[in-house]
This record gives C-alpha cells, sequence and structure tokens, in this order.
C-alpha cells in the first residue's frame, strides 16, 4: 500500500494527555473481539468468501499508474487508517478498482451522472483541479488538513474548480459514490467487523442473544475509550444542515 | 471454543441435488421443454408471483416453463452470510433513474436469480387494508381497485398458511385477524419500537407478522436470527418462492429455465401472442412457443418487455393502447430514523422486520393530507449503515469512522408510507443498451404534494418514537421501499393495462401477474399480495380451461378458490389462531 502521508500529527489523540495514541492492529471498543476466529462455525461458501477477501486482496487493474496515487490520498483521507498499523490496514482502494475493473455496477445510474467507470476518473481530476484552485498546488502536494479543506468544499457541494465536469456530473452524487465505494469497501472487512463488534456470520450456528445488546459467548462486551480525531483533519466535525443543503439525498441501501 | 464438535463446517457432496436449506433438497433432474414445443403457459419471471403461478398451474396439470433472468439458486452453495457477498441477489443490471426525486434500484427493490425479490425481502407480510381497495371512493384521490377486500381475503387466508406468516394471534389493524405461527421474540429494534409506542400510547404489534417461520415447518427449519433477512436466508426459515412454491411446481412437472432474459413477446397475430423471445446464457436467442404468456417480471421489467415488444398494431408498446403501461409507478416512502443509545442495540441480531404499527395507516383528515404510513422495525448491516449515516448526517473520515464504532449503539425504524400514483412517474425506454442488447429502462420519478407531507409528518411521528423509547441522538435519511405499478388493473380499458384477472384490455391471451397492476400501494409492504393475487389469477385461468387461450370473450366470474392446490403441510402445522 503506497504511503501518502506519515507521521504523528495524522493520528488520533487521548483527550486526556493530549498525545497521540498509538496506531494498534484493531481500534475500536472491542479489544480481542475477532470475528474470524470463529470461521470454522461459518458454513463453507461463506467462510471460502471472506477468507478470500482477506488473503487475496485483487491486484489494481483499473486506475492508471498517474490516478492510483491521488486515488490512494484520497481515500485515506475519506477514510483514514492511520490508527491502524500499516499492515492491518484495509486496502480499499483494491475494492474499489476491482468493481471498477469488473464493471460491477449497483442496478442503476442516476440520468445526471456518467457510468461509474467515467465518474471516478473524472472526480480525481476535478479534486486536483479544486486543490489548484484553492491552493495552487496539485492535491498529492498538500498537507492533510488542506487536503481535507478541498475534500470538505465537494461533500459541501461547492463548485470552487472544474465547471466543466461538474456540469457533465453532479458534484453530490460523485462525493456519494466515492464515500460509498469506501465504506463499502471498509465494512466488507472482518477487521472493521471487529472494530464495530459486528457479531458477523452466524449460519449455521445462530444468535442466541437477541436483548439488551448482550454479547453472544464468542463476542466481546464493549470498553470505551475516549479519542479526538487528529487536528490535521476536519472530517470528525458534524454540522446538522451539512449535507449538501439544497438538493435530495435519497439513500442507497437496502433495509426494507 | 475455535471449532465445532464434528469439525468445522462444509460444503455437502450431493452434487446431484439442489440444496435449499439444511432439510430441503431437490433433483437438478426436472422436465425440459424444446423450444419448439408449444406449451400452455409461458410465464416470464419467476419471483414472487411467478413461483406461485407455476406452482399452481403445473398442479392443476398444465404444461407450463417459467423464463427466468437470473440463476437457480443452491442456497447452500451460493449464498453466504455476508453483505457485500450478497450482491449477486440483486437486479444489478443498468438502469437509468431521474426526476426530482429519483429511485434507487438494484439492493433496494429489485431480486434476481429464481425466487426474485422474495429472496431478498425483509418479509413483513402484513394484508392490505380494506380502505385500499377503494381509495378514490374515501379520500378522492387515486383510484379504486377493480376488486375488493373481501375478493382477496380467502387468498390472503390462504398464502398466511402457504408461506406460512408468523405474528400475534390477534393483529388489531385493517380486517383484524391472527397468524397460524407465532409471533418471534424481539431483537434490540423491535425493543426499541415497542418501548417508544408503548410510551407514546400508540398501540404496537410485536414479533411479526413476518413470512419468517418461528417454528418448524414440513421440510423447512425454524428461524436463527443471524439477522441475514436481506442477504437471502440459508436456513429456508425465511418465506421465498424458492422454496415454498418452485419445488411443488417442480414436482408437478414445470420447467423453471433460469438464465434466460426476455427481450420481446411474439405476436400470432395482432390479438394474440404465440410465445416468447429470450437470449440464453450465452446470449443465443430463442423463442418458446406457448398458448397463453404471463409477464411477471416486477414494477420496471415488465413494462420495459411490453414496450420492447412495440410491434405493427401496438405501435407505442404491447397491450399499450391506453397509454398507460410504465405509468403509475410507485415506490413507498422509505424513511429510516436512526437513534443513538446509551446501552447497547446490538441490531444485527434477529430478523430486520419483527416489530410494526399500522396506527397512523388511513386517512386521518386532522393531518392534511390523504392516507398514511407504518412504522417497521429495520436494520442495517454495517454496509447499509454507513451508507445511511452518510445521507443522514452527511459523514466521513473520521467522523464516519467514529460513529461507525458506535454501530452497537443505534437503533433504527421505517416509515413505510403510502405515496400515490401519478401518471409522471414512469418507466420508459431508454437509448442506451444493456449487455444483450435490449434497450434499458429509463425511469422518471417525482413526489408530489400529498406524499411530501406525509413523508414530513410520517418521519416526524417516527423520530418522536425514537425518542421516546430513550434515543439520546436522533437523525433520518429519506429513502423508499418497494415498487409497484406501472400496469395496472382496473376495468376501463382507456386507463388501464390489465383486467381484474390480469388479463391485458389488447391482448387476449397476454397476461401480467406481478406488483406492477397494482393501482395503489397502501401502507403495507407489497409481498404477501402479489402472492395473493397469483393465487387467484392462477384459480381464474384454471377456471377459464382452454378457450382462454383462443376466445376473445371476457368472462368476469370470480373463480372459486382452490385451496387443494395449495402447497403441501399448508394446513397441517402452525397453532390455532384467532377468527373474527
Amino acid at each position: 500500500m503506497i504511503e501518502t502521508q506519515t507521521g504523528e500529527q495524522l493520528l488520533p489523540v487521548d483527550p486526556t494527555t493530549k498525545r497521540p495514541r498509538k496506531p494498534t492492529r484493531q481500534p475500536g471498543y472491542y479489544p480481542g473481539y475477532s470475528t474470524m476466529s470463529q470461521k470454522n462455525f461459518w458454513d463453507a461458501a461463506t467462510r471460502q468468501t471472506v477468507e478470500k477477501r482477506v488473503y487475496d486482496v485483487p491486484e489494481i487493474r483499473f486506475f492508471s499508474p498517474e490516478e492510483l496515487p491521488l486515488m490512494q490520498a484520497v481515500c485515506d483521507r475519506v477514510l483514514p487508517q492511520h490508527d491502524r498499523l500499516p499492515q492491518y490496514r484495509i486496502p480499499i482502494v483494491n475494492y474499489i478498482d476491482e468493481r471498477l475493473f469488473k464493471n460491477e455496477i449497483d442496478g442503476y445510474r442516476y440520468e445526471d451522472m456518467p457510468p461509474d467507470r467515467e465518474a471516478h476518473p473524472l472526480g480525481l481530476k476535478a479534486i486536483n483541479e479544486t486543490a489548484s484552485a484553492m491552493y495552487n498546488k496539485p492535491f498529492l502536494d498538500l498537507g492533510p488538513l488542506e487536503q481535507d479543506y478541498v475534500l470538505k468544499s465537494i461533500h459541501d457541494g461547492e463548485k470552487k474548480a472544474a465547471l466543466d465536469i461538474w456540469s457533465r456530473m453532479s458534484i453530490q452524487r460523485y462525493w456519494h459514490l466515492l464515500v460509498q465505494d469506501c465504506v463499502a469497501a471498509y465494512y466488507a472487512h472482518p477487521w472493521a467487523w471487529d472494530e464495530i463488534g459486528y457479531g458477523g456470520p452466524a449460519y449455521p450456528r445462530a444468535y442466541t442473544r437477541l436483548e439488551n445488546g448482550d454479547p453472544e459467548p464468542w463476542e466481546k462486551d464493549e470498553q470505551r475509550y475516549e479519542w479526538e480525531a487528529p487536528a490535521t483533519s476536519i472530517s470528525d466535525k458534524y454540522e446538522e444542515s451539512a449535507a449538501g443543503a439544497g438538493t435530495t439525498h435519497h439513500g442507497q441501501g437496502g433495509t426494507h | 471454543m475455535k471449532s465445532p464438535l464434528l469439525g468445522r463446517f462444509e460444503s455437502p457432496h450431493e452434487k446431484d441435488k439442489r440444496i435449499l436449506g439444511p432439510l430441503q433438497r431437490i433433483s437438478r433432474q426436472y422436465r425440459h421443454y424444446l423450444d419448439s414445443e408449444e406449451v400452455d403457459y409461458c410465464v416470464v419471471g419467476v419471483g414472487s408471483a411467478g413461483g406461485v403461478l407455476l406452482q399452481r398451474l403445473a398442479k392443476a396439470g398444465f404444461s407450463v416453463v417459467g423464463l427466468e433472468a437470473g440463476p437457480f439458486w443452491d442456497p447452500e452453495r451460493d449464498w453466504v452470510s455476508d453483505e457485500k457477498g450478497s450482491h449477486k441477489l440483486y437486479w444489478n443490471n443498468l438502469r437509468i433513474t431521474g426526476g426530482e426525486d429519483p429511485l434507487t434500484f438494484g439492493e433496494n427493490n429489485s431480486g434476481k436469480g429464481v425466487g426474485g425479490g422474495s429472496v431478498h425481502w425483509a418479509a413483513f407480510a402484513p394484508r392490505f387494508h380494506p380502505s385500499d381497495f377503494r381509495v378514490y371512493s374515501e379520500d378522492g384521490v387515486a383510484v379504486d381497485w377493480p376488486i375488493s377486500y373481501d375478493d382477496l381475503k380467502p387468498y390472503y387466508e390462504l398464502l398466511e398458511r402457504e408461506i406460512p406468516v408468523a405474528g400475534p394471534a390477534y393483529f388489531p389493524w385493517g380486517d383484524p385477524h391472527g397468524y397460524p405461527y407465532g409471533p418471534h421474540p424481539l431483537g434490540g429494534v423491535g425493543d426499541v419500537l415497542v418501548k417508544g409506542c408503548t410510551k407514546l400510547g400508540i398501540r404496537v404489534c410485536a414479533g411479526g407478522p413476518v413470512a419468517i417461520l418461528s417454528g418448524s415447518h414440513g421440510n423447512r427449519p425454524h428461524c436463527i436470527y443471524r439477522g441475514f433477512c436481506i442477504q437471502g436466508c440459508k436456513v429456508g426459515a425465511k418465506a421465498s418462492t424458492l422454496i415454498t412454491h418452485v419445488p411443488e411446481a417442480l414436482d408437478y412437472g414445470a420447467e423453471v429455465r433460469e438464465l434466460s432474459m426476455a427481450f420481446r413477446i411474439g405476436m400470432r397475430d395482432k390479438d394474440h401472442v404465440n410465445g416468447v423471445f429470450y437470449y440464453d446464457r450465452d446470449g443465443h436467442e430463442h423463442f418458446q412457443r406457448a398458448k397463453a404468456v404471463i409477464v411477471a417480471g416486477y414494477a420496471i421489467e415488465t413494462p420495459r418487455l411490453l414496450l420492447n415488444s412495440a410491434c405493427p398494431g401496438h405501435e407505442h408498446g404491447l397491450a399499450n393502447s391506453s397509454g398507460v403501461v410504465g405509468r403509475y409507478l410507485m415506490a413507498q416512502a422509505g424513511n429510516v430514523v436512526l437513534g443513538r443509545f446509551p446501552s447497547l442495540i446490538r441490531m444485527y441480531k434477529a430478523p430486520p422486520a419483527h416489530a410494526m404499527t399500522e396506527e397512523f395507516y388511513e386517512t386521518d383528515p386532522g393531518r392534511g393530507f390523504a392516507r398514511g404510513f407504518a412504522i417497521q422495525s429495520v436494520a442495517p448491516l454495517p454496509i447499509a449503515f454507513a451508507k445511511q449515516m452518510m445521507t443522514a448526517i452527511g459523514a466521513w473520515g473520521w467522523g464516519m469512522r467514529r460513529v461507525l464504532m458506535d454501530y452497537n449503539h443505534w437503533a433504527t425504524l421505517g416509515v413505510l408510507g403510502e405515496i400515490l400514483p401519478w401518471p409522471d412517474n414512469r418507466v420508459e425506454i431508454a437509448d442506451e443498451k444493456d449487455e444483450y442488447g435490449i434497450p434499458v429502462p429509463k425511469v422518471t420519478f417525482n413526489l408530489h404534494d400529498n406524499d411530501k407531507k406525509m413523508i414530513e409528518f410520517g418521519k416526524k411521528k417516527v423520530m418522536e418514537v425514537m425518542w421516546a423509547a430513550g434515543a439520546e441522538q436522533v437523525v433520518q435519511e429519506s429513502r423508499y421501499a418497494h415498487l409497484v405499478g406501472a400496469a395496472r388493473m382496473g376495468s376501463d380499458p382507456a386507463t388501464s393495462v390489465v383486467d381484474k384477472f390480469g388479463r391485458t384490455h389488447d391482448v387476449h391471451n397476454l397476461f401480467i401477474c406481478d406488483g406492477s397492476i397494482l393501482p395503489t400501494q397502501g401502507s403495507a409492504n407489497p409481498g404477501l399480495t402479489i402472492q395473493s393475487l397469483a393465487a387467484r389469477t392462477a384459480d381464474y385461468l384454471i377456471s377459464q380451461g382452454e378457450k382462454i387461450w383462443t376466445s376473445d370473450k371476457r368472462d368476469m366470474t370470480p373463480p372459486p378458490i382452490r385451496r387443494h392446490l395449495a402447497v403441501r403441510d399448508s394446513f397441517t402445522k402452525g397453532v390455532p389462531r384467532l377468527f373474527r
């Protein structure tokens, strides 16, 4: 994996000591919890699917050598993982690359969007142009905080540059495409399940403790700790009106 | 413990069987018709309706072929307890979506493969209310159905035993009734809904009605509460026509032809069809001859097939002299309200669907809009939850990581609201083509004033419930659920596509039977109604016999209900229930 930014300033901070928290194998409030430790209890098809995801990471085949470092840098801000030891970071870009290489779509395309395989490269171009307009530098040459401000402008639907690209594709929908692809890659990974304390597959064994948030015998209780996002980021600031005011934001996922 | 006592679970060896669940196996060998053989019925789409139609018609002795665009699943080997790995269950082929309030497709509402949407539905199975069939008479909006609740009631009762439905012994809304299988235990989200409603004095129903087994039924085990309902039930506890109706259809000689994508309906003359053109798995073109065709492709693919079948005499699409094919498409408002609780919820356990209230279902003039909504438990797995947080609070970066670390503290409730049928909400054909070379559908969707008022009221009400349950933060995401309409039934050929039995007004031996024929949608999940309509259409076709393939006379006499055609085990299992 390409390291686009390094250093202590990228790490979440312990609010009591004001010191950076050391990167770990498994951040989150469920230390010692491992879904993969339970894989022998899963059915064979599920076990194979999840093992392949972890141990057989797809190569980069879609993004060009010029696009790849930029995509990596963008994903490092859209879903930062600096609190993870490098060998325990989830290769988000590889999974997005695989989806685009295989042209696996979700069954629809908005009429104001190009196909996903065009949207991602166009979006990277627009991000770079926005970086130039805001800071006179390409995105890769910016510090993490400046990179966040560039991405935040797209998150907010502000067209600070690349007007020709945004005339071909909706800025809000591109942002959603990008974030969706990142979270769909990250939270599909069992290491992310361990981080958030999600039980994972349970066939044929079953869940038996349904109420009060009780853990199954193989699950762990929550052990919370306080943390602050690094000072070099703005993505942890929650604003009530932030999600692209004035546009419709209908959800993508299936729940009912 | 690292492994089960007898070692890790491995894939079963029986290569000649499809394994539909731990107890249900079916042979891979069954009846196969040649394209050149003229079958009695060719059914396009083996989903909620198609599965029931095949089973009924085959059991009554007709020769039937079901063309299914997707695969014939083997749940044990094909399906996984994994969100991302279940992507293949959905209709992921390209559709263009637009309008002011565009719909999304794929995992949100469209299934592919034998069982169709019933493979990935959450399995809430409420009936429509009597008022749903008389919306224009009662509220002056939309249209009335050409049938009444009483016409469908015997089929609701039958299908509730066939699939079967688990729920309370007394369900108080609409036409009050009880369920043959007992309610499910509550998971964390159901607890939240019951707690919030109880605090506000809202009647609420726990543990159903869902088409998920709370006790074993024939060769299907009961639910194990693993929470992967919309990723396909490997257990076989959740009903899908793949496991409820298709096995018996095969036993009676029906053929299910997988990976067969219909693209045009063939015409014998201007008033009669004679079969279906389709592409097989290798892209080769075929024509299955049939005495009659039933289109059961759901609310996007059904109008798409009719529009793509335009021909001399039907220039604007088959059975479209009214211009109504593709129009009056509906989705239900499906806003999700998310609440964070100080204690753990762990909403991934138990079926997402297991508690609901229909207290706000009927029109209340005091609210300032017609019709209403239901409130239902939903429970997104981590990826879906992250996507919801992206739209609900604009989460990204460290904020996304933080809110997901609290995944186990969140509970989600869904609005299920009645959006009215509007002519400008429609399916058309785009210029683009799919991988087969078939023009893709283009869908336009706009919310109207009544819809917006209902959604506003509904989401505020659900937020109140969430606060009352003890949430310390409440946010919401706008979205839709389900798809119906776009080939609606009615008595007047000028304003509808099919008659009350699903027969197209324009073409005598062409039928439509799926969610697309619904004139309005209520605030109930449409699955049970679609299957009940399919059983009724089958009874009608069986009553009409051979004459319906050639005759241009329409016998509008309702058929007698044929309870003996219900799938085996329907009447020998379950617990006594209350009848009114």
